[in-house]
């Protein structure tokens, strides 16, 4: 312990240590260790030198020695005292005084014996003063030895008075007695013996504080001292003060109160909060991202039905409608009406009319678009969220303006729209699917749509659902409204295929359709988990043929190029009679029934059972092609149902909202097929598609692929349609090349993989590209709004192309990602809409951005998609060189095409971004066009730059082929059909479409030839065998395109190819 | 450690006499001791002759011998202060900051008197540090090389005066000191030459 202590007392302190060697260091004693280890700081060992201090360099931070190395420490001059603690305790101050200090020795006071008994009284009544002086003299003699000299008589100061009686004794004497009392009675005399004789003691008279008299000060006075007594009168007072306070405290505990007031208000501010927060979160998650969207969307589809400012009441109709578009009445009364406005406007004349009308429209939705605030107003003044709703308002408008002017123009573009989201498809898929399902097989379609997300308009109402019931529901309204009018666009173009080709033509491009449209389907329904399918899917696709991984882009491309061949063809056919409108007609039925073929059997085959999904389409499209088509789409529910299944909600919202998105494409195709379909009711298109696909094979596929894009494009159903039609639309051309040449067939199979049919893939292809267009034009025209409404000079057009175009968009994101097509229909439905319309205004400013957004913002189906399909890819750059090929067509070659061929413009714009997405040809004719139009707007660079990101290089590669490619032959032919057509997005997809045709036709036709083995290479691709040959059928669509028109075929192939690799 | 235990070879208190194994004598008053390390501890009598002040010795008994108990103290020992641990812990502290900013104006190449000054002047203010070869003083006085009162630079005021006037004393004890040893050596040289 002293050791501890000693050396504690000397930390601090300077000390040398000689360690065994005789060395000594200098350090501060820094501290010890228990083996009495000790620690020097800042120690250097010392030089024998004096007086030199250590070097810095000398010094060492600190130095441990051991005990054991210690000779010896000193410690200089150490006050062992520095560190003491108790220097001011009471041992420690005592010790320290100075000298002596005796205390004196106390005694015991003795008050006497006289106070014993007495109390303090007796000293009350104690007179005696102090000592006697006789007490004094005694004490003093009897002390100190003294006598006092003291003489009571004072003999030595006075003389005694003799008293005797004589006369003069008695006088003097009375004198003095008067003398005495005069002086007494005088007042000087009184007033000085007052003052002598004053008992008041001066503390009394001068400081003593008296309380008597001044009580009544003290009473004022209590309010300041407050004495113990005055305190309790006080507090009294207080008291009620005091509580008062208290109360006020109270009362400010009323306050307090009111503070809970103010809590309950900050409860309730909370709860307001929550309120507000709920309401944020209702609006953020909801209404703002899906919700409002939506229900700008659906209110924009409600609008869309009847009119675009129906928003609110919109939701409502939007149920109403849905259920009226199950019911196939409605459906075909849409159809009917969408057919029967088409029909009018449809035929040649219609056409150029709609395709003028539509571009101005879409010019308008362009307009919107690019600007979503105008979107909204445009399309509707609802304009919740401007994006959104000017995105659903757009596509409402387009879907009931489609439907009527959609006829040539609207069609077209709805399906070259249809055609460009053909990425899109899956959602197109579900949307063709519920809308197919619900126009051409009401009561099946409504069951199967019901069971997918309740029906067509519960499909759309389970995407909007998800973000936003009301939102839903209104778009399902409006997807209804879409898919009855894609529906019956479908049915109509069934018919209308059916009439001119054989309903399995169609069928089989529908299947085609259908398995591109499950693939994108897949992509769409189940973002994540349903992409990996997809992909898988995709993979099996493109692996076993016709690049099925990249189906959705294999069928895109096919659809693309069928669309586009189909288109092509149809250019070249209906330019030369102008059978546009009656091959659109067919082709939207064909593209509807092969929509709904494909969807059937896309769905089916897409989850698991590919082959069978076919073998059902063709059962289906063998049976009614209604029944056929609502199978299918209930196939493709199932598939979407499937998927959905797999990846639940989600993918049920995205199918939903694919189905709306369906549902609304469908409405375009069916106001496009209704047009063409006009003839036939849509209904019947189901079956007439496949028969009219399979009695026009290319020709009539083109000329149907056209009406059936543009019947898309009118119809605006982006989504659903435009993959339908896109689809089919490939289907269409790949049937018809499969009946004409193996191309076609290719196409067909790349459509068909989904379905083998070549007929009902070429009323697919023929549909699909119907409604491709239909949606791609939507899609573009909500894009290129301002070129569509330029083009399309009706607003409802252009209303409805903003549909088309969110549509569109929904689908060419579908499409352009393949999962992106899943993507748009819950996109379309929430995100889609707006997020696409944002995105597209935003990135694209037109339906190119949007897609591009849809992509991106369906992440998992864009992986799917761009894995999947370097053709998906190539619909990006599709759609953003349609969305500027759109745009530069409407300006450039719109009006040609519109004029010459309105629906083939129509169609080949939405066809080429439909194509772009789906099918290559598309995109480079839409690049051509871009290209074409890049030096008009920059939109093509972004578009394509866009989408080469997105895009996989493959893709890009093949797109830009197929770009160039297409601008000689796609300008070639848009110039021509561009001249026909005014408007530029006509223009362009004419430009497109006519590319696309003329590719498809050139060089679809080498690669349908190696598609006959496609078709079973399809249905091997759905199921897996297929993907071998497709890849060769790519490839030989690839040599074939180059030769002809190859740049399609490139694409087709290249994006074949890339797929292949990718896969 | 209260008393000498059986185990105890020293008593506190008592005064001992050893020879280190580097011949050095030591004496002094046994403070403690540590049986385990063999450690002794012995308070001497200050060397600088300071009454309030001790020299304290940490002795290592395995290289000690002839240790003689001069006398032996049976009292028991007085009880041990307390310590104030932070003071202590502060005086390491500065005691090191000070032998390193020492050996930083050291091996900055200040010439002794300029070191014999800082410490002079470190006595009196502890606000002092070395600047290269300048003595900063409370960071308003600059002493430069010679640091004689005329090199003392600052901005006029008490600090300067007060730093003038330190920087004169010591130069003058110094002179004094000289004198005094001169006087003394004289002394001894006489004493030596008169006892030759």
């Amino acid at each position: 312990m002293r050791m501890v202590h000693v050396l504690t007392s000397v930390v601090g302190t300077k000390c040398e240590l000689k360690v065994k060697n005789g060395t000594v260091y200098e350090g501060v004693f820094k501290t010890y260790g228990p083996e009495c280890d000790l620690v020097l700081d800042a120690a250097h060992r010392k030089s024998t030198e004096p007086n030199t201090g250590p070097r810095k360099e000398d010094i060492v931070e600190s130095i441990i020695f051991k005990a054991s190395d210690v000779v010896v420490v000193s410690f200089k001059d150490v006050d062992l005292n520095f560190a003491r603690k108790d220097n001011f305790t009471d041992s420690a101050v005592s010790g320290r005084i100075n000298g002596e200090h005796k205390e004196k020795d106390l005694e015991p006071w003795d008050g006497g014996e006289t106070h014993h008994s007495d109390s303090l009284e007796s000293l009350d009544t104690d007179v005696s003063n102090g000592w006697d002086p006789n007490d004094m003299f005694k004490f003093n003699e009897e002390k100190y030895g003294v006598l006092s000299t003291y003489d009571s008589s004072l003999s030595t100061y006075t003389v005694p008075l003799e008293r005797d009686n004589s006369e003069e004794y008695l006088k003097r004497e009375a004198r003095a007695a008067q003398l005495a009392e005069e002086i007494e009675a005088s007042a000087t005399y009184k007033a000085r013996v007052a003052l002598e004789n004053d008992e008041r003691t001066e503390e009394d008279k001068y400081t003593a504080v008296v309380r008597g008299e001044r009580d009544g000060h003290a009473l004022s006075r209590e309010s300041k001292y407050i004495p113990p007594g005055q305190r309790n009168r006080e507090a009294m007072s207080w008291g009620p003060g005091r509580q008062n306070s208290p109360r006020l405290s109270q009362n400010s505990g009323g306050p307090p109160t009111p503070r809970s007031g103010p809590h309950d208000y900050s409860p309730s501010a909370s709860s307001d909060q929550r309120v507000v927060n709920g309401g944020s979160s209702h609006w953020s998650s909801s209404p703002c991202p899906s919700p409002s969207r939506y229900p700008p969307g659906p209110s924009s589809l409600p609008p869309r039905a009847t009119t675009p400012t129906r928003p609110p009441s919109r939701p409502p109709s939007r149920p109403s409608r849905p259920p009226s578009h199950s019911s196939h009445s409605s459906y075909p009364s849409s159809a009917s009406s969408s057919f029967s406005h088409h029909g009018p406007t449809s035929p040649a004349s219609t056409l150029p009319k709609r395709m003028s009308s539509e571009g101005p429209p879409r010019m308008s939705p362009k307009s919107q678009r690019t600007p979503r605030t105008h979107r909204g107003p445009p399309c509707r003044t609802p304009g919740v969220p401007p994006g959104l709703e000017l995105i659903s308002h757009n596509a409402p408008v387009e879907v009931p303006a489609a439907p009527p002017t959609r006829s040539s123009s609207g069609g077209t573009w709805s399906s070259v729209v249809s055609g460009a989201h053909r990425p899109r498809s899956p959602r197109q898929n579900n949307m063709s699917g519920a809308s197919p399902g619900s126009s051409t097989l009401p009561s099946p379609q409504t069951g199967t749509v019901p069971i997918e997300t309740t029906g067509t308009p519960s499909a759309s109402s389970p995407t909007a659902a998800s973000p936003a019931p009301n939102m839903i529901p209104s778009s399902d309204g409006k997807d209804c409204r879409v898919q009855e009018t894609r529906q019956t666009s479908p049915t109509a173009n069934k018919e209308n295929i059916k009439p001119l080709e054989s309903s399995p033509s169609i069928s089989r491009p529908v299947c085609k359709g259908t398995f591109s449209f499950l693939l994108h389907l897949k992509n769409a329904l189940p973002p994540l988990g349903s992409f990996l399918l997809y992909y898988v899917m995709f993979f099996f696709f493109s692996s076993l043929q016709l690049q099925p991984s990249s189906n959705p882009d294999p069928s895109f491309e096919q659809m693309m190029t069928k669309g586009p061949r189909d288109s092509v063809d149809k250019p070249k056919d209906l330019p030369l009679d102008k059978d546009g409108v009656v091959v659109i007609t067919p082709g939207t039925p064909g593209s509807s029934a092969a929509p709904s073929s494909t969807s059937n059997s896309s769905k089916p085959g897409s989850p698991a059972a590919l082959s069978p999904s076919p073998s059902a389409p063709d059962l289906k499209r063998a049976g009614l092609d209604m029944s056929v088509q609502t199978t299918p789409t209930s196939a493709y529910s199932g598939a979407k149902h499937e998927d959905k299944e797999e990846k639940k909600e989600a993918v049920q919202v995205r199918k939903s909202t694919l189905n709306p998105n369906a549902n609304e494409f469908k409405p375009r195709f069916n106001a496009q097929p209704k047009p063409a379909n006009t003839p036939t009711p849509p209904r019947p298109q189901g079956q007439p598609s496949p028969s009219i696909v399979v009695p026009q094979p290319p020709t009539v596929y083109g000329q149907t692929v056209c009406f059936p894009q543009m019947y898309p494009l009118t119809p605006v159903s982006p989504g659903v349609q435009s993959p339908m039609y896109q689809l089919p639309i490939s289907h269409m051309t790949v049937s018809q090349s499969k009946p004409y040449r193996p191309v076609p067939n290719m196409p067909q199979q790349r459509s068909e993989q989904h379905h083998a049919p070549g007929t009902p893939t070429m009323m697919h292809s023929a549909t699909a590209a119907g409604p491709p267009i239909m949606a791609t034009s939507p899609a573009y025209s909500a894009q290129y709004f301002t070129c569509s409404p330029q083009q399309f000079t009706s607003q409802p057009l252009v209303q409805q192309m903003p549909h088309y175009q969110s549509q569109a968009q929904h689908v060419f994101s579908p499409v352009m990602q393949g999962s992106a097509r899943m993507m748009a229909p819950p996109t379309h439905g929430q995100p889609s809409s707006s997020q696409y319309p944002e995105q597209t205004h935003t990135m694209y400013g037109r339906s190119p951005l949007p897609l591009f957004y849809f992509i991106n913002e369906t992440p998992g189906p864009m992986p799917q998609q761009y894995t999947h399909h370097s053709a998906t890819l190539h619909p990006h750059p599709q759609h953003p060189q349609p969305s500027a090929t759109p745009t530069g067509q409407g300006q450039q070659g719109g009006p040609p095409q519109h004029t010459g061929p309105p629906n083939h413009p129509a169609a080949s714009p939405v066809q080429h971004p439909q194509h772009p997405q789906a099918a290559a040809a598309l995109h480079l004719a839409n690049q051509p066009q871009q290209q074409m139009y890049s030096a008009l707007a920059p939109t093509p660079p972004s578009m394509t730059p866009g989408p080469n990101p997105q895009s996989p290089q493959a893709s890009f590669p093949s797109a830009q082929q197929t770009v160039y490619l297409h601008p000689t032959q796609v300008q070639h032919g848009y110039n021509p059909s561009h001249m026909a057509h005014v408007q530029q997005v006509s223009v362009v997809l004419c430009c497109c479409d006519y590319g696309y045709f003329a590719h498809m036709q050139s060089g679809i036709v080498p690669s349908h030839h190696p598609a006959p083995t496609h078709p079973p290479m399809m249905l091997m691709a759905t199921q897996g065998p297929p993907g071998g040959p497709q890849p060769p059928m790519a490839q030989t669509a690839l040599n074939p395109i180059p030769v002809s028109s190859t740049t399609h075929f490139s694409y087709l192939t290249h994006p074949v190819q890339h797929h292949q690799q990718q896969l | 450690m209260a008393a000498p235990g059986p185990g105890e070879y020293f008593s506190v208190g008592s005064h001992v006499s050893c020879l280190t194994c580097l011949g050095q004598r030591l004496n002094g008053e046994v403070v403690a001791f540590d049986y385990q390390s063999k450690m002794l501890t012995l308070k001497c009598a200050s060397s600088s002759g300071k009454p309030n002040l001790n020299d304290v010795i940490l002795i290592n008994l395995a290289y000690v011998s002839d240790v003689d108990i001069i006398n032996d103290r049976t009292e028991t020992p007085p009880p041990l202060a307390s310590l104030n641990v932070s003071k202590l812990a502060n005086r390491a502290r500065t005691e090191k900051e000070d032998k390193l900013s020492q050996a930083y104006a050291i091996s900055a190449g200040v010439s002794a008197e300029g070191q014999q000054l800082f410490q002079t002047i470190h006595k009196t203010i502890k606000d002092c540090k070395w600047q290269e070869k300048n003595i900063i003083v409370m960071d308003d006085v600059v002493i430069s090389p010679p640091y004689q009162v005329e090199n003392c630079k600052g901005k006029e005021g008490s600090a300067l005066s007060h730093v003038r006037k330190i920087v004169e004393k010591h130069f003058r004890d110094l002179e004094s000191q000289k004198s005094m040893q001169r006087s003394q050596a004289q002394q001894t040289q006489k004493d030596s030459t008169l006892s030759s």
